[in-house]
């Protein structure tokens, strides 16, 4: 099963980034970055199940920091 | 007992606060570290009470928001992190020791300090004190907003305004400040911020802040595990991990959260009015008997936080302060206060003081029964000195 992941340096950030999202009426979850792709962030992501392009479009636009994005197959 | 040793920490906490604190005991784990949901609540607990810290002070960086074990932990971060040799630092003379001993210790590693005397009601005097010990190596000036021993206010604004025109860094300790006396770090020329997460916050013991408003940021003094970066072997440089290695207070975290909060719902203005009037109320009091020393103005003039500072002729203030304890069920601070440079500047290093510091819960009739019991010591004293004559 595909998911959406946006992927951060830190674990501020990326709650800096789910609030947005909250107020902006996508939803998020916090998960762990799967090994292969955690170099340099904190391990964490947000799952976006839906509106995954909107959601990095405001996040990047915010200027808050990302590490990376990707869809990931969790099998 | 009635409780006016504010300065020293809150007593009693909100009740949201206590909650808050047991809640986190009961359902928050390690956060920044596992995928479960309990280390994430902790994660989200943290991230909101740096919004509502950051909301506090008028800053729009949550991020920039430390957490700390105490005030004295984020000063040590500011100045032993930024000072290095060669570099001068000027300090006010109303300093507490969480200033002036990292300051005087960092003397045997070639960074002078200078003491700018703060004038009582005279904010342009104070200020050329301060300007008057700008040199061509001063780098920061690290202040009190408010003396911990005498309530006495620094004209921060101003200092703030006079370092950015001379590129100095600013660090203000707002310890006995925050949560009663408005402070915004909009526009503000103050670099970091310093305060207890324990005192005007309302949050638990063991908590304090540390706001990073400047590009320049100071050394770590703890490296560590922060959660990110974790296979590189420097310390992350972004803010807060850069700062904030190993597990940190969740639980107090949580509770100073709680307490920022109820600072927010009560309205900073409406704290000041409530506990300025209790001390305004305490100083008239005290001022009607002639056995009471007082050593400032009246608390109502605008240049102070609620903090009265008093000695009762012929008694030591540990004296005073024990029979307030013993005999009228009463709690305050006594002596120094951790302030010996305060003391020297008004004249009580000697003997102390008996200082008593207004909370939202305490109340007028607290104040009457204070006075009543000094009255009542003050009384059984001068008795005793005219027998021993």
């Amino acid at each position: 099963m595909e998911k959406n992941l946006i992927i951060f340096n830190n674990m501020t950030y990326l709650m800096k980034a789910k609030e947005l999202l909250r107020k902006n009426d996508i939803r998020s979850r916090t998960v762990r970055t799967p090994s292969s792709l955690r170099r340099g962030s904190c391990g964490y992501s947000l799952q976006v199940n839906s509106d995954y392009e909107r959601a990095y479009r405001l996040i990047k636009d915010s200027g808050i920091p990302m590490t990376g994005a990707s869809a990931v197959d969790f099998g | 007992m009635i409780y006016f040793d504010n300065g020293a920490t809150t007593f009693p906490k909100p009740q949201s606060v206590i909650n808050a604190v047991s809640r986190a005991m009961r359902t928050c784990a390690n956060p920044g570290r596992s995928g479960h949901r309990l280390s994430v609540r902790s994660s989200e607990i943290i991230f909101e009470c740096r919004q509502n810290t950051a909301r506090l002070f008028d800053f729009d960086k949550p991020e920039n928001v430390i957490f700390t074990n105490n005030c004295t932990a984020a000063l040590n971060t500011v100045i032993r992190g930024t000072l290095k040799e060669g570099d001068h630092v000027i300090i006010s003379s109303l300093e507490h020791n969480a200033v002036l001993r990292p300051v005087a210790d960092l003397k045997d590693r070639g960074v002078e300090y200078s003491v700018a005397s703060v004038i009582e009601g005279d904010n342009d005097k104070t200020l050329d004190n301060f300007r008057s010990q700008i040199k061509g190596n001063t780098r920061m000036v690290v202040c009190t907003h408010a003396s911990n021993v005498f309530g006495v206010r620094l004209p921060i604004e101003r200092i703030g305004a006079m370092c950015r025109i001379y590129g100095i860094l600013f660090c203000v300790d707002a310890a006995q400040t925050a949560g009663v006396m408005p402070i915004s770090l909009k526009d503000s020329d103050i670099d970091y911020l310093c305060t207890a997460g324990h005192k005007g916050l309302y949050g638990p013991m063991g908590t304090g802040v540390l706001v990073i408003n400047s590009e320049t940021t100071p050394k770590s003094l703890i490296q560590g595990g922060t959660g990110s970066f974790s296979s590189e072997l420097a310390q992350p440089d972004v803010l807060p991990d850069k700062y904030e290695s190993g597990t940190p207070n969740v639980s107090g975290i949580a509770g100073l959260n709680e307490g920022v909060k109820f600072v927010l719902n009560k309205g900073i203005s409406n704290i000041r009015a409530h506990e300025t009037d209790l001390a305004q109320r305490l100083y008239n009091g005290l001022s009607k008997n002639s056995r009471v020393i007082l050593y400032t103005e009246p608390p109502s003039s605008g240049g102070h936080a609620p903090v009265i500072s008093f000695n009762i002729e012929g008694m030591d203030s540990e004296e005073v302060a024990e029979t307030l304890n013993q005999r009228f069920n009463i709690a305050v601070r006594a002596g120094l206060h951790c302030a010996p440079l305060a003391h020297q500047s008004l004249g009580t290093a000697e003997s102390g003081t008996v200082r008593a510091v207004m909370s939202v819960f305490n109340s007028a009739p607290q104040i009457d029964y204070f006075l009543n019991s000094v009255n009542k010591i003050a009384t059984l004293t001068s008795k005793k000195v005219a027998i021993d004559t």
